[in-house]
């Protein structure tokens, strides 16, 4: 009986009701990235590098030893929604409860019904790798106090289901804001939701419906490809989100999909990247005779790629307020997501060999403010930065 | 009966001959599948050669090969001369490298004598044979002409060339290595330093590609297909991007 209520609850919510609870709580993984950051098989292991230092991921597999074997139900869903594991112990945000605290309780317990079903692996991890006074788990008691008001999500009768539907994903199991959410000092987001951010070395990009920096351009349709495929005629995922698309969010449902376009078309528009640069004619002229001997093969003199290379005309990876992303891609490669509708995973290789920090610089600033992109120019020191960052692989 | 056994022993050896490629195949392959494998930073690419000093001659050595490079390519009005193109730079990082020790090919006995189709088949590898060469020369220019090589007028110069060359000149060198030989390996490998990428050391500011038209490293001219019968308009491009 139970049972059949909780199966109803989740009809209300999810397109998949008709799935048994086991799919259901599998289908909420992927929703929640869990592969993401607690690894395919779950038993956690792998490294977060946060400006607060290094934290390795528990591992979440019902093993009884070194799992959460030893969970019940509502431990679960209040590590999942406060942020407190059994014994009191505070997770650090960089587990996304402040968002997971919206899903609703039926999402919870269907995905805690897939969890008990995962194969135990036995993996001891030590969780806690941050610095001094960050390794200090009681201070996150602070932190939830200053930045972390939990709050079921809150129907908005103003707006259609969809809307509310995808405004439920991407705020709560999709946790989008953990990448595109600006952080304050203390790693909280930002009141600007979506508009972009820059984090582990990447910058996520502008979510809103801006024009220069943001999805402004994009059909519904195109934000459902891209999530669906991780490519569309604008742009290529690449980095995080390629991982996130291959996790995440290329097994959501077509309505699920749907539903986070019409949310995250009607965001207002952020205050947008800058604007182009100025008084960057010697940039433009040199990046120009380096794009046509380094890029142009591949992404067009016209920018506009093709099926398998990205374009940069337009692509708002390319036009972000920070260029941590293209500074990145164009130094060391790299790879773009790989999923079951376009399953190449096409590789950029990498140019650090061949270019100089001003060389890289140049042709960043051209192809930022080329064929209708506006976007800051991009300086050899920001580059040289960078680079020595990757270099030392933090 | 002992028919069988022949059999049986023949089927047994080709299978075991079968089993010998089936093994080492094994042992190299690589099976990707799904997506491509990717890395960040991959790739290899050649470093450039430090264009200063010497890694393999002598001072005296260095001097005599730009003096026989800048013959071989004198300086003139469609490009600089061998010397100042870097192809005695060129030689001598070669030499220095795994060309100068043949570090690719078979280099132990016994060494016969080959066709001339087969090369050069005796146990000296480049950096022994220049080595060698050079030391004839100086012997011979010094027995004929009381001078180094280098100090020759131009003239003489291009007269003991052309004796390496023709067969007039006849160095002390040692059975399976002809002075003709010699004067063919210094041409060879002048030639290739003159038109290498510029990383190597040579063709110094692509003057070679400048000469002849060659783009060098560029790698799309899809805007260019359809012009037909028009020179290709852009300068050439070295591997490292220089333009």
């Amino acid at each position: 009986m139970k049972q059949i209520l909780l199966a109803a609850a989740f009809a209300a919510l999810s397109s998949s009701a008709m799935a048994p609870p086991t799919d259901a709580g599998k289908y909420q993984v992927a929703l929640g990235d869990c592969e993401g950051c607690h690894g395919k098989n779950l038993a956690g292991g792998v490294v977060l590098t946060t400006p607060f230092g290094r934290m390795v991921t528990p591992n979440i597999t019902p093993d009884k030893d070194t799992g959460i074997g030893n969970y019940t139900a509502e431990d679960f869903a209040r590590a999942m929604k406060a942020g407190i594991a059994p014994g009191g112990k505070l997770l650090y945000p960089a587990m996304p409860y402040p968002s997971y605290a919206r899903m609703s309780d039926a999402d919870i317990a269907a995905l805690w019904t897939y969890m008990r079903t995962v194969k135990p692996v036995k993996n001891s991890v030590n969780v806690n790798q941050l610095k001094f006074p960050f390794n200090l788990r009681f201070m996150m008691r602070g932190w939830n106090m200053l930045f972390f008001a939990p709050a079921p999500y809150a129907n908005n009768p103003a707006k259609s289901a969809a809307w509310n539907r995808g405004a439920y994903l991407v705020s709560g199991a999709g946790h989008c804001g953990a990448c595109h959410t600006s952080k304050n000092p203390f790693g909280a987001d930002k009141s600007t939701a979506l508009t972009g951010a820059a984090l582990l070395g990447w910058f996520a990009p502008d979510l809103t419906s801006d024009q220069g920096a943001g999805l402004g351009s994009w059909s519904n349709a195109d934000i459902v490809t891209y999530l669906q495929t991780g490519r569309n005629n604008h742009s290529l995922a690449s980095g995080p989100m390629a991982e996130a698309v291959e996790n995440s969010t290329s097994k959501m449902n077509d309505a699920d999909l749907k539903a986070i376009a019409v949310y995250l078309k009607d965001l207002p528009a952020s205050r947008g990247n800058g604007g182009g640069a100025t008084g960057i004619e010697a940039q433009m002229k040199s990046g120009a005779n380096l794009y046509d001997i380094s890029c142009a093969a591949c992404h067009g003199r016209d920018g506009k790629g093709s099926l398998i290379f990205p374009p940069l005309a337009g692509n708002p990876t390319v036009r972000q307020v920070r260029a941590d992303s293209i500074v990145r891609m164009v130094l060391a490669g790299g790879r773009g997501a790989s999923t079951a509708k376009a399953p190449t995973g096409q590789g950029m290789p990498s140019f650090a060999w061949r270019l100089s920090d001003s060389q890289a610089a140049d042709i960043l600033t051209y192809i930022r403010n080329n064929w209708g992109n506006r976007a800051p120019a991009v300086s050899p020191e920001t580059v040289g930065h960078i680079r020595s960052a990757l270099r030392s692989g933090s | 009966m002992q028919i069988i056994a022949r059999a049986l022993s023949r089927r047994r050896l080709l299978a075991s001959v079968a089993a010998v490629p089936i093994l080492a195949a094994s042992a190299d392959g690589r099976t990707i599948s799904g997506e491509l494998p990717w890395s960040p930073f991959a790739g290899e690419p050649p470093r450039p050669v430090n264009p200063l000093g010497w890694y393999f001659f002598t001072p005296g050595e260095a001097a005599t090969i730009e003096a026989i490079v800048d013959r071989f390519i004198p300086g003139d009005h469609l490009s600089p001369g061998g010397k100042d193109s870097g192809c005695a730079v060129f030689i001598d990082r070669q030499l220095a490298g795994s060309f100068g020790q043949s570090s690719r090919l078979y280099m132990k006995g016994p060494f016969m004598p080959g066709l001339p189709t087969q090369g050069y088949q005796g146990d000296l590898a480049p950096a022994g044979r220049y080595r060698l060469g050079l030391r004839a020369l100086a012997d011979y220019t010094n027995g004929t002409y009381k001078k180094d090589f280098r100090a020759l007028s131009i003239e003489q110069q291009d007269t003991v060339l052309a004796g390496l060359d023709g067969g007039k000149i006849k160095l002390k060198l040692k059975p399976g290595f002809s002075t003709k030989e010699f004067f063919e390996l210094m041409l060879q490998n002048t030639m290739e330093g003159f038109f290498a990428d510029p990383l190597y050391g040579g063709n110094r500011g692509m003057a070679s590609w400048k000469m002849i038209g060659f783009p060098g490293a560029r790698y799309d001219y899809r805007d260019h297909i359809d012009k037909h019968n028009q020179p290709y308009p852009k300068g050439p491009v070295s591997i490292y991007g220089q333009v």
